[in-house]
């Protein structure tokens, strides 16, 4: 029998494989780490869009905006401009305040920027205005900046708890989960921070005659925090004093001698009301309503937020979980003490839901294509294709994961999108060996070769097909703007997908068709025969019958010559 | 199969009707992005479990009245019944979140800013879509509570598909006269009120209020004995206060401080005029250096003056924002009925010209007063210009797509003709594309009343049946040219081509139809899913008849690939 000599890629790669007893061990681990890179991989709602920018901040107290639009705003801007890679340049001149956001193309590296914002700034920190104080810059970071959790904690029903309890409380369930592996950035919103308000009444003041400043001196001069001091004795030992805070609490506050008028002592309690609560001044709050059990609405009042971010690359669905299970944990404590929560955003589970919703759109599109194919192809034929296509997928999800890509809704969209183009190399594959099994000329032909030569016909064409459609793919990976950072997982997926599933084509394909579909001459097309289809007419059986028999016939024929 | 195409094959007459319809198909559908009957948008909105609520009262508002406002917003909305739970962040931005990230919600720490963020049922268990019941309750929470505060704005924010942007609609001032741009800004957003579709306008500026500045009386300070600096912090501390002192804590992770100020009864005023002002003032009293005490008011002069807003400057020139959101609508639109009418409003006042030259600028419109010859310049930003910027870029990778393909074919075939066919029969997918979004926008419409857009996830679509149509081309040249090397007939190699390829390029469709069938119901990636079903109908059906006709009229077919006919590749050109 004549040995089929493969000429091009797709029949050394069919001929390598076909017998190997290597390529199952190969193809099951393709599809273990592929599985596990499902589990493992970070996951996130929507892919990473790399911002870089920054503000830079300046105050000089007392000026117009207009002021401060000259002396500040518009050096400042001049030299930022002077910075590669920045797009656009925003300044704000308020009263007193004077800010400019710097913000960079997208796609420009973030650390390299933020040197250079920084670095700008402090060049030219000779030139600023008199009276102006330190420049604050701060450098956006998408990571740090966005939560991935918030939640509220309210105080229930019954009113026992303040809101500087509440916030002391909170302070240091913040404290235990910032300890947690992964968590960067936890923030307390609408918190009410204690203080001792002094409240002084005007009247007051004027009719013992004294002044506000005389006031606030007094207070200064007894709140002063000194270092303990260290003396030796004549032993050489460390003798340790110091002198304490005269402010312990709040009746050394009330108890403050502030001056004396007509003979009698005024204290600070004379003058004024104080308390120990929380800070005033600040107008800054957060309220909330939630729907109760039994879905009346409540409005809890003041409300602490929790934020919590989470570090680059790491996994917010696994993070979420963790920070949720500690609060969990406290729960009963928390509620002892008459603070309820609810998680009001939560990412995690948002990016868990995108992710599996479409793991299963996925697994359900494969179900229905190799549905689909078993008419036209017949089941052996489409079991292969079924087989071939997770095959694809799993490697290409291996290659994602060694290429510090996350798991994303779009990601998993360039999968479904890369689905209808991969199960092509497959399917033509399988398809021209089942159009080769049923040639007239390949019925005496050693099935293996019969692989590996229709392997091999269709090589070439496969594969300037398969590179056409990669090199459609590859300019989108130069798109600029958000858009372009929203959609690279895209470009920089289906054609990986594309050039495994040409792999996968080579290589599981006849594999698979070897170990799976039986070289039985049951069929009698042609090529392009119009037979092709769920109904095979019954002459066409009866011929299969007879050209079995004539095998079987001509086999035991050779067999007696020999 | 073969019978069908030997037949158009054989009658020249027949070859043209197919290339005509072709052509005729094709024509239709470009005509239909013009015609509106196809809309453009860039990314649809999708259905979320949240949005927020961004409030600004007048610049001057205290956060009573903010919250007084946040409050009425409230009330309406637990009336809904998909509402869980709302937080009301007052006098400061909602955690930040990728929509609050460009629209400056970090920033904010005002006492006329709020923000609310709504928490819904979720969107699995709820009819209504988050953009529908935006959609409906927002007119009516506008109408309710706007006018608790005269001049606030209620913006409804809904959680992006796709990147964010300032705001869908956002046009930029630039000029140096702030008091124009000021007045121009105001014409602009009335343009924007009246225009269909267009909600949640609002100019970026802060409003301008009356305020009281005391003047130092310098002569009189030296001569009682005072400092302008004591001045200064006696009255900050009195009214606004001040943290003198703080007390390190054992038990808490945060200092104490001791804050001091005037008590609320003392401190408040009982009007806002300058009279009661001068008398509060008067009650102040500070101490000189002799120990005697001088009332306030002796020292400074109380004036009343405007306040000075806040000046926003974008690349080193003044400017002035308007922006504004649409209403289940695609941007284009609107925003081409608004620059019409802004063209002829602003012809009053301006000598209004379009910007030279084409670029994702081309929208943006140079305005002279006719008064001053004061410059400004319109420019539109927001998601339009990320639009455009988005279907340039894609649009020119799709360019650098087909230009790869040609090169690649050009070296498999050494025949410019082939690729040429190729080339056409990927640019023809087109029509699929562009029927099938008309098609689905009929569909939707029928049964969720929201319009169904040409996106850029369809172009992204589009970009794909290239390659696949490329190979669906290129598998019947192969074919082809493989049997007439063999010795057929060129009429019948190509009928027999067709009809033997036809089942593994219908599979393809078949299969990548199917593939698509879910991404065609996902909001963002719909355009995708349709481009990619409706687009590779069209490419089968092109590749299995306009395909072979085109084929049949280029010599190049019947070159055998050996290297004698290299010469005459060129000469066929």
């Amino acid at each position: 029998m004549k040995i089929y000599k493969a000429n091009n890629i797709a029949g050394y790669l069919a001929q390598a494989f076909l017998k190997n007893p290597l390529t199952m061990i190969f193809g099951i681990s393709i599809i273990l780490l592929g599985y596990i890179s499902l589990i493992v991989m970070p996951r996130e709602e929507d892919p990473q869009i790399a911002v870089s920018g920054g503000s830079v901040i300046i105050a000089l107290p007392g000026a117009t905006p207009q002021e401060i639009s000259n002396v500040i705003i518009k050096p400042l801007e001049r030299r930022m401009n002077e910075i590669k890679g920045v797009e656009n340049i925003y300044g704000t001149a308020m009263n007193n305040v004077g800010m400019v956001n710097v913000q960079y193309y997208i796609g420009e590296d973030r650390e390299a920027s933020n040197l250079k914002l920084y670095d700008k700034v402090m060049q030219n920190m000779d030139s600023l205005p008199m009276g102006a104080m330190r420049p604050l810059i701060k450098p956006f970071d998408i990571d740090i900046d966005i939560p991935i959790l918030s939640v509220a904690f309210f105080k229930l029903e019954d009113e026992k708890i303040d809101n500087i309890k509440l916030y002391k409380t909170i302070r240091d369930l913040q404290q235990e989960i910032n300890g947690l592996d992964d968590v960067s950035k936890t923030i307390l919103k609408g918190a009410k921070r204690p203080q001792f308000n002094v409240m002084i009444d005007l009247d007051k003041l004027s009719s013992f005659h004294i002044s506000l400043g005389q006031v606030a001196q007094s207070i200064q001069s007894i709140s002063k925090n000194s270092p303990e001091i260290d003396v030796p004795t004549q032993n050489n030992e460390l003798i340790v004093f110091g002198v304490k805070n005269a402010i312990e609490d709040i009746d050394d506050l009330k108890d403050l001698i502030i001056a004396q008028y007509r003979g009698s002592v005024i204290y600070l309690s004379d003058i004024s009301e104080i308390t120990y609560n929380y800070d005033i001044q600040n107008f800054q709050k957060v309220l909330l309503s939630y729907r109760d059990t039994n879905g009346e609405f409540r409005k809890a009042g003041d409300q602490l937020t929790l934020t919590v971010a989470k570090l680059k690359g790491t996994n917010a669905v696994t993070i979420a979980d963790e920070v949720i299970k500690k609060i969990r944990e406290s729960k009963e404590e928390l509620q002892a003490q008459g603070v309820g929560y609810i998680v009001t955003r939560n990412y995690g589970i948002r990016a868990n839901e995108a992710v599996n919703e479409l793991v299963h759109h996925l697994v359900i599109t494969i179900f229905i294509i190799s549905l689909i194919l078993i008419p036209f192809l017949g089941w052996r034929e489409s079991l292969v294709v079924t087989i071939a296509v997770p095959m694809i997928l799993a490697l290409t999800l291996f290659i994602a994961y060694m290429t510090d890509q996350t798991i994303n809704r779009i990601t998993l969209f360039a999968f479904l999108l890369s689905l209808g183009l991969i199960v092509d190399d497959a399917i033509i594959v399988i398809e021209n060996i089942h159009r080769h099994m049923h040639l007239a000329k390949s019925k005496f032909q050693d099935f293996d070769h019969l692989i590996v030569e229709a392997t091999d016909e269709i090589g070439p064409s496969t594969n300037i097909a398969t590179i056409a459609i990669i090199l459609t793919m590859v300019p989108m990976a130069f798109v600029g703007g958000m858009m372009g950072q929203f959609m690279l997982p895209i470009p920089l997926n289906v054609p990986v997908a594309l050039a495994v599933s040409l792999f996968v084509a080579y290589v599981f394909t006849p594999y698979l068709a070897k170990k799976l579909m039986k070289h039985k001459y049951k069929e009698c097309e042609l090529p392009g025969a119009e037979n092709i289809g769920v109904f095979r007419n019954l002459s066409c059986k009866l011929e299969n019958y007879l050209s079995v028999l004539l095998r079987k016939c001509s086999w035991s024929i050779k067999k007696w010559k020999k | 199969m073969e019978k069908i195409i030997y037949a158009i094959l054989d009658k020249t007459w027949r070859r043209r009707a197919v290339v005509i319809i072709t052509l005729i198909l094709l024509g239709a559908s470009l005509m239909m992005i013009p015609t509106k009957l196809v809309m453009a948008k860039m990314l649809p909105g999708k259905s979320a479990n949240t949005f927020s609520i961004y409030v600004d009262t007048l610049t001057n508002s205290s956060i009573l009245q903010t919250q007084e406002l946040t409050e009425c917003i409230e009330d309406s909305l637990i009336k809904e019944k998909s509402v869980v739970d709302l937080e009301v962040y007052l006098g400061q931005g909602a955690p930040l979140d990728y929509a609050g990230l460009v629209k400056g919600s970090d920033f904010k720490r005002m006492q006329y800013q709020a923000e609310i963020v709504v928490n819904l049922t979720h969107k699995n268990t709820r009819d209504e879509p988050s953009f529908l019941l935006i959609h409906r309750i927002r007119p009516l929470i506008q109408n309710k509570c706007a006018s608790i505060v005269p001049g606030s704005t209620i913006r409804f924010v809904e959680m992006p598909s796709g990147p964010p942007t300032l705001a869908t609609i956002v046009v930029e001032l630039y000029g140096t006269d702030d008091k124009l741009m000021r007045e121009t800004a105001e014409k602009i957003a009335k343009v924007f009120e009246q225009t269909e579709g267009l909600v949640d306008i609002d100019i970026m500026q802060d409003s301008i209020f009356s305020k009281y500045e005391l003047a130092p009386n310098k002569e009189k300070i030296m001569g009682s004995g005072l400092s302008v600096e004591q001045v200064n912090n006696i009255i900050y501390l009195a009214f606004k206060g001040m943290s003198i002192a703080v007390k390190n804590t054992r038990d808490q992770q945060d200092q104490i401080p001791i804050f001091v100020r005037l008590s609320e009864e003392t401190r408040g005023i009982v009007s806002n005029s300058k009279e009661a002002l001068a008398t509060k003032l008067s009650a102040l009293k500070l101490m000189n250096k002799m120990g005697m005490m001088v009332p306030l008011k002796e020292v400074v002069d109380i004036n009343m003056v405007k306040s000075s807003p806040t000046i926003f400057r974008k690349n080193l020139a003044n400017m002035v924002t308007v922006t504004a959101e649409c209403d289940m609508v695609s941007q284009v639109y609107p925003l081409l009925d608004a620059r019409e009418k802004l063209q002829e409003i602003l012809a009053n006042d301006f000598n209004v010209t379009n910007v030279p030259m084409m670029s994702t600028y081309m929208f943006d419109l140079n305005l002279k007063s006719k008064d001053s010859g004061e410059k400004l310049l319109l420019r539109w930003d927001g998601e339009m210009k990320v639009s455009l910027d988005t279907f340039r870029d894609l649009g020119g990778a799709f360019i650098a797509a087909l230009v790869l393909i040609f090169l690649l074919i050009v070296i498999y075939y050494r025949s410019f003709a082939l690729s040429g066919i190729v080339l056409a029969g990927c640019f023809l997918s087109i029509i699929g594309v562009i029927s099938g979004h008309w098609l689905s926008d009929k569909i939707q419409l029928i049964f969720t009343g929201s319009n169904f857009f040409l996106t850029a996830t369809s172009l992204i679509g589009f970009i794909s049946l290239m390659g696949i149509s490329a190979r669906s081309s290129l598998l019947l040249i192969d074919f082809s040219r493989s049997l007439i090397a063999k010795g057929m007939d060129v009429q019948r190699a190509i009928a027999v081509a067709t009809a033997t390829r036809s089942k593994p390029i219908m599979l393809t469709a078949i299969a990548i139809i199917l593939g698509s069938l879910l991404l065609a119901t996902d909001p963002i990636f719909g355009g995708l899913g349709v481009a990619l079903i409706f687009g590779s109908i069209a490419a089968t059906l092109v590749s299995l008849f306009f395909v072979p006709v085109l084929m049949y009229k280029t010599k190049a077919m019947l070159w055998l690939k050996k290297d004698e006919d290299k010469e005459e590749c060129f000469s066929d050109e």
